[in-house]
């Protein structure tokens, strides 16, 4: 269990964040800048906070309001540094040694090869950092932290510094290893992807704060606001007016047109009438109508909408295409109102190509509302 | 003819580059690691040895460690006497050395990514062990270069060693004092040899010490 409330203050920036994870794999993702790294730093115990209060599996290792402030040698944290930072002048058995100086000789030797048996290292025990390919920097990163048995492993940026084909392969061997060990771990990412990839929980940053803190599958079905639907980098992020909320039905009135939209059922959001509201409808979710099939039937295609095509980007397998409704109003979105993901053979079978002119509808259950920030 | 003055400048050199090593090496991890009031201060007053006449130096070295100096006297009352003894040379070339090796080891501790220190911190090693296990073996080229022109310079002292040991043949006079002795007393061959033994030391030192470390200066 870690726990963890800090304050710091700095020259141009401040950091005030509080969240807390149990026995899982938790990532810290943000923009660079949004104090990620100062958050792992105290808590490692390499920064001191202003204030606040640090606990891992009931050790207090920084209360601000009576002066506890482990050093971090006494932390037992595992860090893995953002670009690994093993010691040049060291072997590969030596880096993994490293931090079991305190033990028996006998113990020392037995767990640093039973920890490079399980990393893949042995082969390379007399190798140089140097002479490691990137894979191999990262496991003896890795073996490095977690010889001494730390109680919570602190992963900064550990892919950041490779090109896309190995970082793939790497994120993988990296989330399988994480896995594997079993170990508390807080990872810092600023790619949504890797956080998606190796945590089981994420905890949004922004500016220094927490945006959202939530299980993985939460985040992107449920947004804690339009700030957090932006940094997930959610697609039609639109903006409209309350007519009328209740519990279960929210009415909105956007670009001429009234839309249904299903309460939150967590949220029970109730704005007042008139009030600017945010909400996104996912590209694929936004449907056309078949003009080869009998007239709409309202009860499923509600919200229906008319409009034109006016752009496409291929996106390989799908088409996104960019859809202006029809109306006076200046397009919501650059040139356009939504974007709507097709399938390529969708797409090749109603002719969209050729034909532009589209009735569109959204089904009240896949619009979205975010409580403004 | 007397060869005691490179005996003794050898001896002198070495005892005062054994204690810059110990004066300068906490010095300069503190400049290059610590931040605290009369930093920028001190930084400086490090380099002053290089700049100031070595009369300068040696004159307020004196006015310390002389009889009725502070360090002196302090001395004095343990029954130790340090002015115008061999002791006296050794803090003079010390003095007169330290900034060199101060700065050049300076540079080298600031060259070694502070990451790797931390990394060792939270691999639960002390300040202490971090120095020795990492800072230290990662910066020794540096170290080891300002250690050479250190002794090197150590070995070429005069006007410091004038000034606070005198020139006292068997007891405090060196080699470069020697040298200007015969050469006052038109003594040249004696002179000569001195200088070639001074030149061939320093050269030798320079280049055969370099190359063991791959160094350039």
């Amino acid at each position: 269990m870690l726990s963890l409330a800090v304050a710091k203050r700095l020259a141009g920036f401040a950091l005030d964040v509080a969240w807390e994870a149990g026995e899982e794999v938790v990532a810290l993702f943000g923009a660079s800048g949004a104090g990620k790294t100062l958050t792992l730093q105290c808590l490692a115990g390499l920064v001191r906070p202003d204030a606040g209060r640090i606990v891992v599996n009931g050790r207090v290792l920084f209360d601000g309001t009576n002066g506890v402030n482990l050093p971090p040698q006494r932390r037992r944290l595992g860090y893995v540094f953002q670009g690994y930072a093993l010691f040049p002048h060291l072997s590969v058995e030596e880096n993994v040694a490293f931090g079991l100086s305190g033990r028996p000789r006998e113990e020392r030797r037995r767990r640093t090869a039973e920890v490079m048996e399980r990393l893949g290292l042995t082969a390379l025990a007399s190798r140089r950092p140097r002479e490691l390919s990137g894979g191999q920097a990262q496991r003896v990163a890795l073996g490095r932290a977690l010889a001494p048995d730390p109680e919570l492993l602190l992963l900064d940026e550990p892919l950041s510094a490779l090109d896309a084909p190995l970082r793939r392969q790497l994120r993988d061997e990296l989330g399988s290893l994480v896995r594997e060990w079993g170990k508390a771990t807080v990872l810092v990412t600023h790619d949504l992807g890797e956080a998606f990839h190796l945590a089981d929980r994420i905890v949004i940053y922004d500016e220094g704060r927490v945006a959202q803190a939530a299980p993985k599958s939460e985040l992107l079905s449920r947004p804690a606001s339009e700030q957090v639907a932006r940094l997930l980098g959610v697609r039609n992020i639109l903006r409209g007016a309350v007519i009328k909320a209740t519990p279960e039905i929210i009415e909105l009135r956007w670009r001429g047109h009234v839309l249904e939209a299903i309460n939150s059922p967590a949220r029970r959001y109730l704005p007042a009438a008139d009030t600017p509201l945010a909400f996104f409808i996912r590209p694929e979710y936004v449907r056309l109508i078949r003009k080869d099939r009998p007239s709409p039937d309202p009860g499923h295609h509600m919200n229906r909408m008319e409009g034109r095509v006016v752009g496409e980007v291929d996106q390989g397998t799908n088409w996104m295409l960019h859809f202006r409704l029809d109306g006076p109003e200046p397009p919501a979105q650059g040139g356009h109102d939504l974007e709507i993901e097709v399938p390529k053979l969708v797409y090749e079978m109603l002719e969209i190509a050729r034909d532009r002119r589209w009735t569109i509808s959204m089904h009240r259950g896949s619009i979205q509302v975010l409580p403004s920030s | 003819m007397d060869l005691y003055p490179v005996w003794l400048s050898f001896q002198v050199a070495t005892s005062a580059t054994a204690l810059t090593l110990l004066a300068g090496l906490p010095l300069a991890w503190l400049l290059a690691r610590r931040r605290f009031p009369g930093h920028d201060l001190l930084a400086g007053a490090v380099v002053l040895p290089l700049v100031l006449p070595p009369t300068v130096l040696g004159y307020y070295l004196l006015l310390l460690i002389g009889s009725r100096g502070p360090v002196g006297r302090l001395l004095g009352t343990l029954g130790i006497e340090l002015a115008f003894t061999w002791r006296a040379a050794v803090l003079a070339a010390c003095v007169g050395s330290i900034a060199l090796l101060v700065k050049a080891a300076e540079a080298g501790f600031e060259s070694v990514d502070p990451r790797l220190e931390q990394a060792a911190r939270t691999l639960g090693r002390s300040e202490w062990s971090v120095f020795w296990s990492v800072t230290l073996p990662l910066a020794w080229r540096s170290v080891f270069a300002g250690t050479t022109l250190a002794f090197c310079r150590a070995l070429g002292d005069f006007g410091i060693t004038l000034m606070v040991a005198g020139s006292i043949p068997g007891l405090t006079q060196t080699m470069p004092l020697a040298i200007y002795d015969h050469v006052q007393a038109n003594q040249m061959h004696e002179a000569n040899v001195l200088a070639l033994i001074a030149v061939a030391a320093v050269t030798a030192l320079l280049m055969g010490l370099g190359r063991l470390a791959r160094l350039r200066f």
